[in-house]
Formats: structure tokens, sequence, C-alpha cells
């Protein structure tokens, strides 16, 4: 069968890309999930593809779920699902000001949103990595520091105290390890992440009386 | 804000001596100790009701279920997955020396293991991840992810020198890899020690990033 | 002497993830007090600190298994205390409350000759030290309290000497801006 499926890839050659994925579908589930799985999800596929979205990830929930036993209308329900949050991730990061995120932006973005962030964290993310860094990469990370446990909006506070100092982006991305070696010390998640949040040695926020919180060069400072 | 001369703060800070100052600055400085020296430094003692409440505390929470099951996931710690290791730590296998540390990763130039998607991007590099779980009871141990199509036989985990851990190492390609363990062959286990999602099922999936610096938590 | 006392952390912890609970007892009896007084000056009142200290070592009790070395249960416990003490001083900042009896902390002098006004002082710091980051309150006491080096302090903390240093300086100018009407 997949044989025959990949047969037909080949000779279909140049046809619209839509045709081409619905092909791509089949050839990857065949196999691995019931027909009727199949059908729908290339119909999911077809329509998502219309739209802009990767397919990729779709046909990746599908394997999984298929590999994992899950009955056909979980698996279904599942893409359905995944197939949203990449839709809703583009509308949060074309609020964001990105008219055309790539797909890895929009896989960022659906992992995010199945981690917890919702879709104005995501937006908000969005906007503040423009334009110099890579919201696939700070998506990816804040999604990962909510899914070791950090609550959503402290993880993104993190990260755009991280992003306005202008730390790089391995920086950025060392901070899930660093929650975690905070947590094998003894400390929650969000304690964890407290503490590397930089936001605290601006001062201003804790300081009762107003003052300024820099420091001020003095006349003895060389 | 008057701020203090920068010879009087590493005066406080022990590093200078009082005579070490300028004439001009000695008087700020003995202000300057004088200030600190006014900290309390007593030592505190706390009530002895402090041992009986943390021992009732404790007896009480070594009974709970939640703790047993909780310790069978939680063991793991003694062979974490997700220390981030220097990549300088990486080259001549000096890592299984750092007690605890059980990523193992070199680079190797072999090529994407068979069975990869076709449609994945190919990768030049390939990193070696090793998975370890603790399951001791287990009759059967193997991980399956994204980056063997989530085949339960794919990859199976071997016993370790320690009794009830299991591990593979597994040559991954460049980018962000969802996986799970699936112990004898019927119930599919997190890693304890990774972040975990939501796989859309029901249960929880792990997530490891593989870069060229390494294996990371992402 | 007792066994129990001759036994080293290490060997106390192993034997209660072994099973032995009650051998818990012996750590806590250690450690209760060893790190109060930090826990008392980081939250500006007893009460807060022996909460804490008590609460670190229940916490410390349920995570034993994730101390990976168990001859530094010192070190480990004092990390979950230090992020419990920090936890709580968040907790106040949202509240909107610095405690006030900081002062209270203050040990009551025993003599009367120029004590009530070295306790005076001391109180006026204490609130004065309550004033700080927490951050820097805790540079702050683990230095002229605890007496530790910056070397010490870094290496418990996981902050460079750097930014300690920069922290305490800060610190030492706050003091000094809060503590001017006191001295005058």
């Amino acid at each position: 069968m997949r044989a025959l499926g990949l047969a037909l890839v080949i000779v279909v050659g140049g046809a619209s890309p839509c045709g081409l994925a619905a092909q791509d579908v089949a050839a990857r589930l065949d196999g691995r999930v019931t027909a009727d799985v199949v059908r729908t999800v290339q119909g999911i596929a077809r329509d998502a593809a219309a739209r802009g979205l990767p397919v990729e990830p779709l046909i990746q929930k599908a394997i999984e779920g298929g590999a994992k036993g899950v009955p056909a209308d979980r698996v279904i329900a599942a893409v359905r699902v995944l197939a949203a949050r990449l839709d809703e991730a583009r509308s949060a990061l074309r609020e964001a000001g990105t008219p055309a995120p790539s797909p890895e932006a929009l896989e960022s973005g659906a992992y995010a949103l199945s981690a917890g962030l919702n879709a104005r964290q995501v937006r908000d993310l969005g906007r503040v990595s423009r334009p110099s860094y890579d919201p696939a990469l700070t998506l990816r990370v804040a999604a990962t520091l909510t899914a070791l446990g950090v609550p959503a909006q402290q993880g993104l506070q993190l990260m755009t105290h991280m992003i306005q100092a202008g730390r790089g982006p391995n920086d950025l991305l060392d901070l899930p390890n660093e929650v975690q070696v905070g947590m094998a010390r003894g400390a929650t998640a969000a304690e964890a992440a407290e503490g590397l949040d930089i936001g605290e040695e601006g001062e201003g926020r804790h300081n009762q009386q107003g003052q300024q919180g820099e420091h001020r060069p003095s006349p003895h400072e060389p | 804000m008057t701020t203090y001369h920068p010879s009087v703060k590493r005066l406080l800070d022990g590093e200078l001596r009082l005579g070490d100052l300028p004439p001009e600055l000695r008087a700020e400085g003995e202000d300057a100790r004088r200030l600190v020296a006014a900290l309390d430094r007593e030592p505190v003692t706390l009530s002895r009701a402090v041992d009986a409440q943390v021992m009732a505390a404790v007896r009480h929470h070594a009974k709970s279920p939640a703790r047993r099951i909780w310790r069978w996931v939680a063991a793991p710690r003694e062979v974490e997955l997700r220390l981030r290791v220097r990549p300088w730590a990486l080259w001549g296998g000096a890592l299984a020396a750092a007690a605890g540390v059980t990523l193992l990763l070199t680079r190797a130039a072999a090529p994407v293991p068979s069975g990869a998607v076709a449609t994945h991007v190919a990768a030049r590099n390939v990193v070696f991840v090793r998975f370890v779980l603790y399951a001791p009871g287990a009759k059967r141990v193997t991980v399956a992810g994204t980056f063997n199509q989530w085949d339960q036989t794919a990859a199976p985990l071997v016993p370790a020198g320690t009794d009830g851990v299991w591990t593979t190492t597994l040559a991954l390609p460049v980018g962000q890899h969802q996986y799970a363990f699936v112990v004898d062959g019927r119930r599919w286990v997190a890693d304890p020690a990774a972040p975990a999602v939501d796989d859309g099922f029901g249960r929880r999936n792990s997530v490891v990033a593989v870069t060229t610096q390494g294996a990371r938590t992402l | 002497m007792e066994s129990r006392d001759a036994a080293t952390d290490g060997e106390i912890v192993r034997a209660v993830l072994a099973g032995d609970v009650e051998l818990y007892a012996a750590l806590v009896e250690r450690y209760r007090d060893r790190f109060a007084r930090y826990a008392v000056r980081m939250l500006g009142s007893h009460d807060a600190g022996e909460d804490a200290v008590q609460d670190a070592l229940v916490r410390a009790f349920d995570r034993l298994a994730d101390c990976r070395d168990p001859d530094k249960f010192a070190g480990w416990l004092f990390l979950i205390l230090r992020n419990r003490c920090f936890a709580e001083q968040r907790r106040h900042q949202r509240e909107g409350h610095m405690p006030e009896d900081a002062a209270d902390a203050v040990a009551a002098p025993e003599r009367s000759d120029g004590a009530v006004e070295r306790r005076e002082s001391a109180q006026a710091l204490a609130r004065a030290v309550g004033q700080l980051t927490p951050q820097q309150r805790e540079a702050f006491v683990l230095k002229h309290v605890e007496g530790l080096s910056y070397e010490e302090i870094a290496r418990l903390t996981g902050a460079t000497v750097a930014s300690l240093k920069m922290r305490m300086h800060r610190a030492y100018d706050r003091l000094r801006e809060h503590m001017k009407e006191h001295l005058r």
C-alpha cells in the first residue's frame, strides 16, 4: 500500500501543493492508523495547507496517536486541536506584528498554547521578541518553562526582562536548564525562575520610597 | 542620595583597614563602621516545639501513599537526564565521572539513523543522547518519540549496572523532540526529569531539544 | 555519647531514605538553630523566621530523595530555606506590607548603660535592612551577620562575587540613607 502511495506521488509530480500534501499524508499514515483516520486527517491537513499552516505537526500527531493505540476519534480530535492551535498561534503572532510567521514559529506557538500559555501571552511574547529575537525560539523557551511548572505569566515576565536587557539567545535557551538546576536544589519551578529573574536587579520595583534603582555615579567614582 | 566613597565600601567589605584610608575619608569610614557595628548579631534559638512539629509533619508525610508513588517517580533524580553539560566536558568521555550527570553526548559523523522520516531535514550533525529511567520491577522498557515515529519497539533500554535503572543511547538529529518511555509494552511514562506537555490523548510527553551543543531541556 | 550524635549527615539521610524516619529528628536538632538567625534577619521577625525554618525542615524531608549528595545535607537544606525566605518576601511585597516588627527581632539589652541606645540603633538598622531588596538584604546578612566571605556567599547562592559586591555596595548606600535621621 505504501509503495503505491509513493508511486502516485512520483507520478503526480507537478500537481498542486494541496494535492501533494494529501498524498503525502496518506503515504505517511498508511498502516499506522485506521482508514477513516487517514481520510479525516487528510481533510484537516488539506484545510491547514490551504490556510498556509504547516502540515507536518499534524501528521506527527496522528502517527503518535496510532502508535499509542489511541481510539480513532481521539486521534482525530487531537489533530483537530493541534490544527486549531496552529491557527490560533498564527493569529496571535499576526497581532504581534509578524504578518507571515514561519512554520517553526507557528509550531512553537502551538507548543506554547498546549503547554499552557494563552493567546494573549503568545501575542505579548511575539511582540516583545520583535525584531531581534526569533519567536520560534522565544516561544519554545516560554513553553518549556511552563511545562516545567513555572506559571505562564511569570515565565513570560522573566523572558521579557531578559529580552529587554538584551540577553543573547543562548542565555534564553539556558533558562529551562537553570530552572531545573534550581529545582534539583529544592526550589519549586516558580521559585527557581524568580531567582533567575534579572528584573529584581532593577531595584525600582522594591524600593518603597521610589528612589531611582540604578547606581548613580558619585563624585568619587573614577 | 549621598553615597559612600568606594574605598569606604571596601573598608566595610573588610578589604581595607581604617589606617589604609586617606585622612579625609577616615571620618566617613568610622561612621560607616559604626553603622554596621550596630547590627544585632545575637544567635537565635528557636523553641523546642519546632522539633516536635517538624517530626509530626514528617511522620504524617511518610505515611502518605502519594509519597510512596512520588518516591518511585522521583528516585531518578540520581539519574537526572537534563543537567546542562558544557561542550568542552563532552569530549573524551569525562562526563560519566561527574556524580549524578547521566547525559552523555558525543558528536558523531554518523548519518541519520535508518527509520528517520524522509520529510525531516537531514541532519549533518547527529548527537548521541542517553535516556535513563528508574523502573524497578519492569520487564521491558523502550523509549518512543518523534525521532522514531513513536515506535515502541524501536529503541529498547537495557538494565544498567544499578538495580532498577534502565538506559539506552540514541543518535538523534538536531531539533526538538517529544518522547515517552514505554514500560512492559503497555504503560506510557513521561520522563520525570524532563518538562512535560499534554500529548492531546490524556497523557504527557517529555520534551528535549537536541542542538549542536548537545541536548537541552527545551 | 549517643550513637545518633556520632552519625554523619550522610549516614542519617541514607538511613531515613531507607525507611528509618525517626532518625530525621537528629537532623532537625542539628540544624534547627543553625540557620535560624539567617531566617529571622531575612524575614524581620522571630516568628516568621521560625516558621520558615520549620517549613524548610519539613520540605527537606519531603524531597530527601532529591538530595544528590547526602553528606552535603546542610548546604542543601540552606538552599531550601533560602528559597522559602525569598518566597515569603515576595508574598510580603505582593501584599504590600513590610514587616513592622523588624525591630522586635532585635535582642533585648541585658544591662542598662548605653544598652538602650544601642538597642535603638540596632532596631533602626534592622528596619533599614528590611527596606533593602531581598538580594541586597541576603548579601548583607550573610556577610555582616553570618560573617561569610564573598567567595563563600557566592558558592552558597550561585551569584558571582562581582554581582554580590554590587548588591552590597548599593545596600551600604541605602542603609546610610535610611539611617541618616537616626545617626544625627
